[in-house]
């Protein structure tokens, strides 16, 4: 055998995959399609001069877990700098900056209204609470209901207790919102549009959804009960020391290495063949591909029984975002508060603007008015671009990967002039500072990192997929197939970046080999 | 609604009984005659014809078509040389029979498959990876079948291909009447010597005409589905949706059947490329199949004594039967259900094809069954005999 294992895809999940393997001594083996590791958070040149630091660039779900057991501290991971701010910009109006400190958010939501900067006050400890019982299920393998045992009842016993602990009322409320649209949940609490729109916008980020579609609701109490704050130095931070990680625990890194297939044999993996028709043996293949990919692309139809095949093909991986980055000669500034730099911006004025913007996407058109989610990444890393200029890096809600008269070239430049457009409302003359700029449509970001779909979060986090994450048969990160894996944000706790589905793979493979 | 099959105009002109019921969504003729007899004797003794256009019908081609097709079917049809059919099944994952057909390989890359149930989605299912089409041919393809020891005169008669060395199971093109082009198979659902005749739908009528018309000296008779249903019984062939059910349809475990459950068994081929189902079957053949299907004599003495206790004489279905019915063991526990039968008027005896628990499916287990006699239910004993009863030499030679 040349690796004990083969991990497919050198993003921040297979990295931390990989390397919590290769601690004990096992030859492990990542290979990476691109040129550039880091997968979603590859940082890289779009223009002259000008670098953005990947596709995704929120990094506040890590988790602390992973940082300690991956010693990333020790590889230049250093904790974020408080406060964080998120900027929603009005076009007539101050608008809101929530931040990490309470107190802050707290006196800005109070410029809006004092009935809500009180709620918001309640609202957070609520959510504190709730976070004790939600964390917990997001850092541990995923329990299989069709097949409880007793083992997983001891395992599950003290969540039961957790919730317990709850009481009554809590205890409703944690039964009664998840299946909630974000929308009518944030409506119950605060009266502020613009306040109701910056909370809800993550819970929809990604998604095939609206603030009115059901079961948003899970997808903000997922994000606020692991959110632990960015790190400095965003994505590229994170990518690097997970590398360093990596090949300081003896892990192989091949880049330019894109996989034709996974061989199986027997229904046992045998290794893989990459494109350039090298074949390389191992014990275990573990993919941080997406299912779609994984199944339907890498490996013959001929070893996947039907069933989970239509599984697969039903796995609704719709993909919705875009990204565009913008380069500026001249720092970004807003409207609502001039002279002041943000690094994390969120467009949406009111619920029923993120709403507008995800109806066109029902019927395969793209957002006249996308919802724009800006990361600034200059703010903190000013050499990422020319000395006094800026890069902005913006997730595009919505487009959708089937748009109905096709991603050609000048459906692709309208989407940037829309993103540019929409941006120049809050701020003006932003327009003009445009240097050079880079449109990634769904079916782009499809061809670049292989993501079926072109979703950003390896599928879309609906209830039933979060549930039996990816396709029930392989919720527990091993597969019908013996010695194939999935680590990928295919599996539970699901996408973003978190490195969590990378590591708990990684635990599940070790003990299945103890 | 039912629509005509090409064969229409000529099958209705025969059919005297006005006895028609619908098929696969045909127009399909029972009987020609008020009762089948003629039919079925003419099946047996001389030759009958039926159009069984309705036989759902799909033509496979391409490179991988043979890895394609043995993918989805449980027997390995790599093996089939040009022109040769074989009878089969395909199954879920769990090894349960969805339907049970022929494939038939014409040329390298070009296979024709036949299905009870229309399963054309399934095939369509299964492509992805393969470089084949798969094309629903159903309706546009005619198909009359000719079935009884003078079969063979008839088309030797009628067609350019050499009757006397088409074989058991075997295909070859043909010129019919010296214009038509047609694809004859030597196969057939009456247990008897016989061929299936396809053609393109316009020729249908030529066909039919001049089959008749070098049938005569033979003969040849119209036949329909009653005469052809007690030959199949006497054949013991399975017939799904009423011997076993198509495990895609079935809402419980209990009413889905693995091959080996059917009979099916030798048509199996485990030691090969993956294919839907594979798994589960090792596992079924390892462990024995619950259930065997088997054929039952049905004791006549007795089953007249049942009746003789009302002052009256033994009650027969004037046909096949398809009403299942219970089978118990002599402690009065179920174990079973018949699920067709038929008075074989050859045999002269009172058959019935039945699935029962493997411990009671041995041959020469006397079993007993359900009949309902004045009203009242009583059970009758039944012989576990080996199928097929009736199986002439000449369906081979």
């Amino acid at each position: 055998m040349a690796y004990d294992v083969i991990v497919i895809g050198a993003g921040h999940n297979g990295l931390a995959c990989a390397t919590i393997l290769a601690k004990e001594a096992r030859r492990v083996l990542i290979v990476e399609q691109r040129d550039v590791i880091g997968g979603l958070c590859a940082g890289e040149e779009f223009h002259p001069g000008y670098r953005h630091t990947g596709l995704l660039h929120d990094t506040s779900g890590l988790r602390p877990w992973l940082v300690e057991e991956l010693g990333l501290s020790g590889h230049g991971l250093k904790p974020g700098p408080a406060p964080h701010r998120v900027f929603s910009p009005q076009t007539d109006g101050p608008g809101l900056v929530l931040s990490s400190v309470p107190d802050e958010s707290v006196a800005e939501i109070a410029r809006h209204s004092d009935r809500d900067a009180r709620q918001f006050q309640v609202f957070g400890t609520f959510l504190g609470r709730l976070r004790k019982v939600i964390e917990p299920l997001l850092n541990k393998t995923p329990v299989n209901p069709s097949d409880l045992g007793v083992g997983d009842f001891f395992d599950l016993a003290p969540h039961g207790i957790a919730a317990r602990r709850l009481g009554k009322r809590d205890m409703m409320e944690l039964l009664r919102i998840p299946p909630m649209c974000v929308a009518d949940w944030l409506r119950e609490w605060f009266e502020t549009e613009l306040l109701n729109a910056s909370i809800a916008g993550p819970a929809i980020s990604g998604g095939w959804t609206g603030p009115w579609s059901p079961g948003t609701s899970t997808n903000f109490l997922m994000q606020t009960s692991t959110w632990n704050g960015p790190g400095q130095g965003g994505v590229a931070a994170v990518v690097s020391a997970l590398e360093n990680a990596a090949t300081g625990s003896g892990v192989e890194i091949r880049t330019g290495a894109a996989v034709k297939r996974i061989d199986i044999e027997q229904g046992a993996v045998r290794g893989i063949t990459l494109l350039d028709g090298d074949e390389i043996e191992a014990r275990s293949v573990v993919s941080s591909c997406d299912p779609r990919t994984t199944f339907l692309d890498l490996i013959s139809p001929r070893e996947l029984s039907h069933k989970l095949e239509q599984y697969v093909r039903d796995y609704r991986m719709r993909g919705t975002t875009a990204k565009v980055h913008l380069a500026l000669n001249r720092p970004l500034e807003w409207a609502s508060r001039p002279g002041e730099q943000f690094e994390y911006i969120r467009t949406g004025e009111e619920l029923d603007d993120l709403e507008r913007a995800f109806d066109a996407v029902k019927y395969r058109q793209r957002s006249e008015r996308p919802v724009l989610e800006v990361h600034v990444p200059t703010v903190a890393r000013p050499d990422l671009a020319p000395q006094g200029h800026s890069v902005a890096s913006v997730l595009v809600h919505f487009a959708p990967h089937h748009f109905e008269e096709g991603w050609s070239d000048s459906a692709r430049e309208a989407l940037g002039d829309a993103v540019v457009d929409e941006r120049e409302r809050y701020a003006p003359g932003a327009r003009d500072l445009v240097v050079g700029r880079e449109v990634l449509t769904p079916v782009d970001i499809e061809k670049r990192y292989g993501l079926a779909g072109g979703h950003i979060y390896h599928g879309e986090h609906g209830l039933d997929q979060l549930i039996t994450r990816p396709v029930p048969g392989c919720t527990g990160y091993a597969t019908p197939l013996d010695g194939l894996y999935l680590c990928g944000s295919g599996c539970h706790p699901g996408g973003g970046v978190t490195g969590a589905p990378g590591a708990l793979a990684a635990h599940v493979i070790q003990s299945s080999r103890q | 609604m039912p629509i005509p099959t090409p064969f229409h105009p000529r099958t209705s002109e025969f059919c005297t009984s006005l006895q028609w019921k619908e098929w696969a969504g045909y127009y399909a003729i029972r009987s020609f005659d008020v009762h089948f007899d003629r039919e079925y004797y003419a099946f047996r003794h001389a030759a009958g014809m039926i159009d069984v256009t309705p036989l759902y019908k799909y033509d496979v081609r391409g490179p991988d078509a043979t890895a394609y097709l043995n993918r989805i079917v449980v027997r390995n049809i790599a093996k089939l040389k040009q022109n040769q059919v074989a009878y089969l099944c395909w199954c879920d994952d769990d090894g349960k029979v969805i339907d049970d057909g022929t494939v038939t390989r014409f040329e390298e890359d070009y296979y024709r498959v036949t299905s009870t149930d229309p399963d054309f989605h399934w095939f369509l299912r299964h492509m992805r990876g393969f470089d084949v089409t798969v094309e629903n041919i159903t309706d546009e393809v005619a198909a009359l079948s000719v079935q009884g020891p003078n079969s063979r005169d008839v088309l030797r008669d009628v067609c350019d291909a050499d009757m006397d060395k088409l074989k058991f199971f075997r295909t070859t093109k043909t010129r019919v009447d010296g214009g038509i082009d047609a694809r004859i198979s030597r196969t057939g659902y009456t247990g008897d010597l016989g061929y299936e005749i396809w053609v393109k739908n316009d020729d249908a009528l030529g066909l039919w005409d001049a089959l008749m018309a070098a049938g005569e000296p033979h003969g040849l008779v119209p036949a329909g589905l009653d005469a052809m249903d007690v030959t199949r019984i006497e054949a013991g062939f399975i017939l799904n949706g009423i011997d076993y059910f198509n495990a895609l349809h079935s809402l419980i475990e209990r009413r889905k059947a693995s091959p080996y459950e059917l009979s099916l068994g030798w048509a199996v081929h485990l030691k090969r490329d993956p294919f839907i189902g594979q798994e589960a079957l090792r596992h079924i053949k390892k462990d024995g199949p619950p259930r065997l299907f088997v054929g039952l004599d049905i004791d006549w003495p007795s089953f007249e004594r049942l009746f003789a206790k009302h002052g009256l004489p033994p009650e027969v279905h004037s046909g096949g039967w398809r009403t299942g019915v219970p089978i118990y063991d002599s402690g009065g526990n179920f174990i079973g259900q018949a699920t067709s039968g038929a008075w074989s008027p050859l045999l002269k005896k009172n058959l019935a094809l039945a699935t029962v628990q493997a411990e009671h499916g041995h041959i020469g287990n006397t079993v007993h069954l359900e009949v309902t006699v004045e009203y009242e239910r009583k059970t009758v004993p039944a012989t576990i005999v080996p199928k097929p009863f009736f199986d002439p030499e000449r369906m081979k030679a």
